[in-house]
């Protein structure tokens, strides 16, 4: 049974190496979002690197501890969110990224971790129907004032993030928001409840509500709202408070090409790449020098997350805080959910 | 205590099919009447407007001069036994026979003891217990029987009851329904396709084709006096000749007919009604009070209780008659081939009118 | 002598053969069986004997981790006695609902009764997800119901008809309708027009005679149905995920999001056995309470 398959695995290799000295495999979530870094990230650093980077598509956390623990590692580089990389790492299934070959500087600390680094930005912002509201909120504690804002809201089904928002609409200072007093953020939570009319599940689902005019104030990624308004969807946001929220890459634990994966990532966060990318989706560079590679139409930059006059009213959530933490806040979220 | 029942130009149509037309009919109270007839010849109908199941587009029923065409089912209290006795088969015996009564809120106690009463007359008390399902199709038939008169309605009504059953079972049902009826007196319409069934049981019998009554009658005169060619043919065997009319009276083979007393040829096309049973073989001896049939003897066919001789006439009729198997009637029956001459009584001569039903 | 031997050599004759042919037939018909049996091993047991393992596997270690979790939070006996409360009352629906539905196809005259019994269908042929789509339209706050509703000036503001319990039990019982209808209309279909009539003759009222004997006989029917629209139910996903809003959390999409928050099969295994477990605990009541060899052997 496990013979031929070994035998037409190593016939595989023989041949790919021979065809081409040097390969490395990226997973990614598929979909716009791996178009977009195929297009910025992929294809370019198989150019410059002169080797071939080949692509596959994941599905979260359980392929790659599925992958490690049976020994059999085919990814070199994966794209995760930054929770599922900071619980990937406390199980041990990364390897030690080698900040000796990738180049860390611009990047925001809570992102920079020995076994994983940021790649995107997404934030997660107060937004409205334009045509149902008037003037939109402007903060976490407008959004939860019920009285000068009326309206139905809608929160995303999960406690990340939410927490963060909630404390901060109660008047928590950024500065002072980790570790989260998560009795006090579910009281506010509890608070905000009547007034919500979904708890929403998937992006496409949050958009769709806010322009549909299902609700009137949804807490949504900025990217999708960013399409929508693009579309001439009635919404708006402001990213005052918004809440950061990173996309990451990690390297499996016995990953085939190790030390090719270290350059790739260096490259796939070089401010060159990181600005290329959000000509193709509008998800924002972690590296901020982005910015100043002129790659980034003027324009264009006041729309980016982090766009430093966007970024400093901005609040970066703690992926590490939600490793240790996650498992436990969802299931006491969804008792409140449920009461 | 029984009640009469009067039809009056009771009328159904489905679509363009004229399933009884104008019926008209005189129910004595405790007759036993049989609707008989071939299928869609409207009897069952008649008795689903009796009952209430199907609502006719005019004429008038009256139940001792009471109008009940527009009485819902239940209200009119009449008892019927459905074709496949419809027991229900979520309740015992006993349950099914007393519900009639528990529906006129009778007791629980004297529920019980009124059916087992109504059991006991079709000698089933000791099954009270049983599943619908356990019981067999004579069985069956007397729950039904039993259910139908546990409430002592003062008509009953049969749909072809005993259709499902077995010939001997049959038989023995039929004489146990007319007894039963002698007891009970209750004013009983029956519905049957089955002639005999209708003559062993009937006071009267009501012959039914294409929505029409064709004849009312005790059975006896049903079979003996048939008003028309389509009920002498329904009922029993029959050979029908072709009569030869010369001005009032009728000849058969260029001889002359001789008739019953008090029948006459009258006038129209008639054809003579010959059943098996009725013809005598005539020996050498002259026999003054028959009517002579010459021919040849076709076939014998043995049949039991009975021997049946085809015999094909000179004018070119084939027809049969019956004989009893006696042996000395046996050692005198005829060849195949040989010449016979059949002779029919008078009084058993009786003139169908052709015009009716040609 | 002569006589005694000849029914001796009778008895003997052929036997042998006989007995072989009657053995030979037991195995075809043993051997026709097979792959029916295999199918149930291959498609039932041994997944949910593998399911039922994995529930005693919590990263990595065996133990009772994955049960004692659902002791620990409250959400987990809300999230079963909701399931339960909504399968029970969207059962509930669809009885008054297809109750009078399969009633009056049974009545029908069978050629109009197939043309409706295909309007009961059709819905089959579409996917769940896109009627459960539909119903957001129809329901949600600017949907036609509330518009149509604000329309006439029955209502000023809209009815949140979407996003909560309400949506999800419309979406559900609609989903669920046929489940109940056709084992229904099977079961009513075959009751004896006749036996409706003998009651009325007998004195019954139709009202009288529905409950008497039309109800008690189109019981293995509805229970047939009932049950089976309540078990599909505890395992529905898709709408309550969709019209529920979030809110609406039912063992299925617990068992989803347990497998996403834990990375780990185990810790949505063992809601899904005691799903099972419930399941089979229903079964057996309604077993003993009706029957169910009488129900499905009928």
């Amino acid at each position: 049974m496990h013979l031929p398959i070994k035998l037409t695995a190593c016939a595989v290799l023989a041949f790919t190496t021979a065809a081409t000295a040097q390969e490395v495999t990226v997973a990614s979530w598929g979909g716009s979002y791996q178009d977009a870094q195929s297009k910025a990230m992929f294809q370019p650093t198989a150019k410059e690197l002169g080797i071939t980077v080949k692509e596959a598509t994941l599905s979260g956390l359980a392929d790659i501890r599925l992958q490690v623990r049976s020994g059999a590692v085919e990814w070199d580089v994966v794209d995760l969110g930054a929770t599922d990389c900071a619980i990937g790492a406390r199980e041990g299934l990364f390897e030690k990224l080698d900040y000796s070959v990738i180049d860390a500087q611009g990047i925001d600390d809570k992102m920079v971790k020995d076994h994983w680094i940021g790649v995107i930005y997404y934030s997660t912002v107060p937004a409205w129907n334009t045509a149902t509201v008037k003037d939109g909120p402007q903060s976490w504690a407008d959004f939860w004032n019920v009285k000068d804002f009326p309206g139905d809201r809608s929160l995303r089904n999960r406690p990340q993030v939410m927490l963060e928002m909630a404390l901060l609409a109660d008047g928590v200072a950024p500065k002072d928001l980790y570790p989260l007093d998560v009795d006090r953020a579910f009281a506010k939570i509890e608070e905000l409840k009547p007034d919500i009319a979904t708890w929403w599940e998937s992006g496409a689902q949050s958009v769709q509500l806010a322009k549909d005019g299902e609700i009137d104030m949804i807490a949504a990624w900025d990217g999708r709202l960013s399409a929508a308004i693009a579309d001439k969807a009635a919404i708006d946001f402001t990213y005052n408070e918004g809440l950061l929220n990173a996309d990451c890459l990690a390297v499996p634990k016995g990953a085939p090409n190790k030390e090719l994966a270290m350059k790739a990532i260096a490259k796939f966060v070089s401010p060159e790449q990181q600005a290329t990318l959000t000509q193709h989706i509008s998800y924002g560079p972690v590296n901020v020098r982005a910015f100043e590679t002129g790659l980034i139409p003027e324009e264009a930059q006041g729309k980016i997350n982090t766009f430093p006059a966007n970024l400093e009213k901005q609040i970066v959530v703690d992926a590490e805080w939600w490793g240790e933490n996650g498992n436990r806040m969802r299931e006491r979220w969804d008792s409140m959910i449920q009461r | 205590m029984a009640c009469s029942i009067t039809i009056r130009d009771v009328r159904k149509t489905y679509g363009q099919f004229v399933a009884l037309d104008s019926v008209a009919l005189d129910i004595a109270p405790g007759e036993f009447l049989t609707l008989l007839g071939p299928s869609g010849s409207g009897k069952t109908t008649l008795l689903m407007i009796l009952a209430g199941f199907i609502r006719p587009e005019a004429g008038s029923i009256t139940v001792d001069s009471d109008e009940i065409l527009r009485k819902p089912p239940h209200l009119r209290n009449i008892g019927m036994v459905f074709q496949n006795y419809a027991l229900f088969p979520h309740m015992s015996v006993g349950e099914n026979v007393g519900y009639p009564l528990k529906l006129r809120k009778v007791g629980a106690a004297e529920r019980y003891e009124r059916a087992r009463e109504a059991l006991k007359l079709v000698q089933l008390d000791h099954l009270m217990d049983r599943r619908i399902n356990q019981l067999s199709g004579g069985q069956r038939q007397r729950v039904a029987l039993a259910r139908a008169i546990v409430f002592e309605p003062q008509i009953l009504l049969m749909d072809e009851p005993l259709s499902a059953l077995d010939k001997k079972l049959r038989e023995q049902m039929q004489i146990e329904l007319k007894h039963l009826h002698d007891r009970l007196g209750m004013t009983t319409v029956y519905v049957t396709h089955d002639q005999r069934e209708a003559l062993t049981m009937s006071d009267r019998v009501a012959v039914m084709n294409h929505g029409h009554i064709l004849q009312v009658a005790p059975p006896r005169e049903i079979y003996e006096r048939p008003c028309d060619r389509f009920v002498a043919d329904f009922v029993g065997e029959s050979n029908f000749l072709p009569v030869e009319m010369r001005g009032d009276a009728a000849t058969f083979g260029g001889a002359p007919l001789q008739l019953a007393e008090g029948q006459s040829a009258g006038s129209g096309n008639k054809a003579l009604l010959v059943r098996p049973e009725k013809l005598d073989i005539l020996g050498a001896t002259p026999a003054p009070e028959h009517n002579p049939i010459d021919g040849t003897v076709e076939e014998l066919v043995y049949q039991g209780e009975t021997m049946l001789i085809y015999v094909t006439l000179t004018s070119g009729e084939t027809i049969a008659l019956r004989r009893g198997t006696r042996q000395q009637a046996l050692s005198e029956m005829p060849r195949v081939g040989e010449p016979i001459r059949l002779g029919l009584h008078r009084d058993d001569t009786v003139l169908i009118d052709e015009a009716a039903h040609a | 002598m002569h006589d005694m031997t000849a029914p001796q050599g009778g008895h003997a004759l052929n036997r042998k053969e006989l007995a072989a042919d009657e053995r030979r037939e037991k195995r075809q018909i043993l051997g026709l069986s097979l792959p029916a049996a295999a199918i149930i091993l291959v498609l039932l047991v041994i997944p949910v004997g593998w399911l039922f393992a994995l529930s005693f596997v919590s990263n990595g270690e065996i133990g009772l981790a994955n049960y004692t979790r659902m002791i620990e939070y409250s959400a987990y006996l809300s999230i079963f006695s909701t399931t339960i409360l909504i399968s029970l009352f969207v059962t509930l629906l669809c009885i008054v609902l297809g109750y009078p539905v399969a009633y009056l196809l049974g009545q029908m005259p069978p050629r109009l009764a197939t043309i409706g019994l295909a309007f009961v269908i059709i819905p089959f042929w579409t996917s769940i997800l896109v009627r459960t789509y539909a119903w957001l339209v129809i329901l949600q706050r600017q949907g036609i119901v509330n518009d149509a509703l604000i329309g006439i000036g029955l209502i000023d503001e809209p009815l949140r008809l979407a996003h909560n319990l309400t949506g999800t039990v419309i979406g559900m019982t609609h989903v669920m309708l046929p489940f109940l209808v056709l084992p229904l209309y099977a079961t009513v279909r075959n009751i004896d027009g006749d036996l409706m009539r003998a009651a009325n003759n007998m004195g019954a009222s139709p009202a009288r005679a529905f409950r008497d004997v039309f109800l008690p006989l189109s019981m293995p029917g509805l229970i047939a149905g009932s049950l089976l629209v309540f078990i599909l139910c505890l395992g529905f996903y898709v709408t309550p995920q969709i019209l529920g809003g979030g809110r609406v959390i039912m063992v299925s999409m617990k068992i989803q999001q347990n497998v996403q928050t834990y990375f780990d099969w185990g810790a949505g295994s063992a809601l899904g056995v005691v799903l099972l477990l419930i399941v089979f605990a229903i079964f057996y009541l309604v077993h003993r309470l009706a029957g169910l060899d009488r129900i499905f052997a009928r």
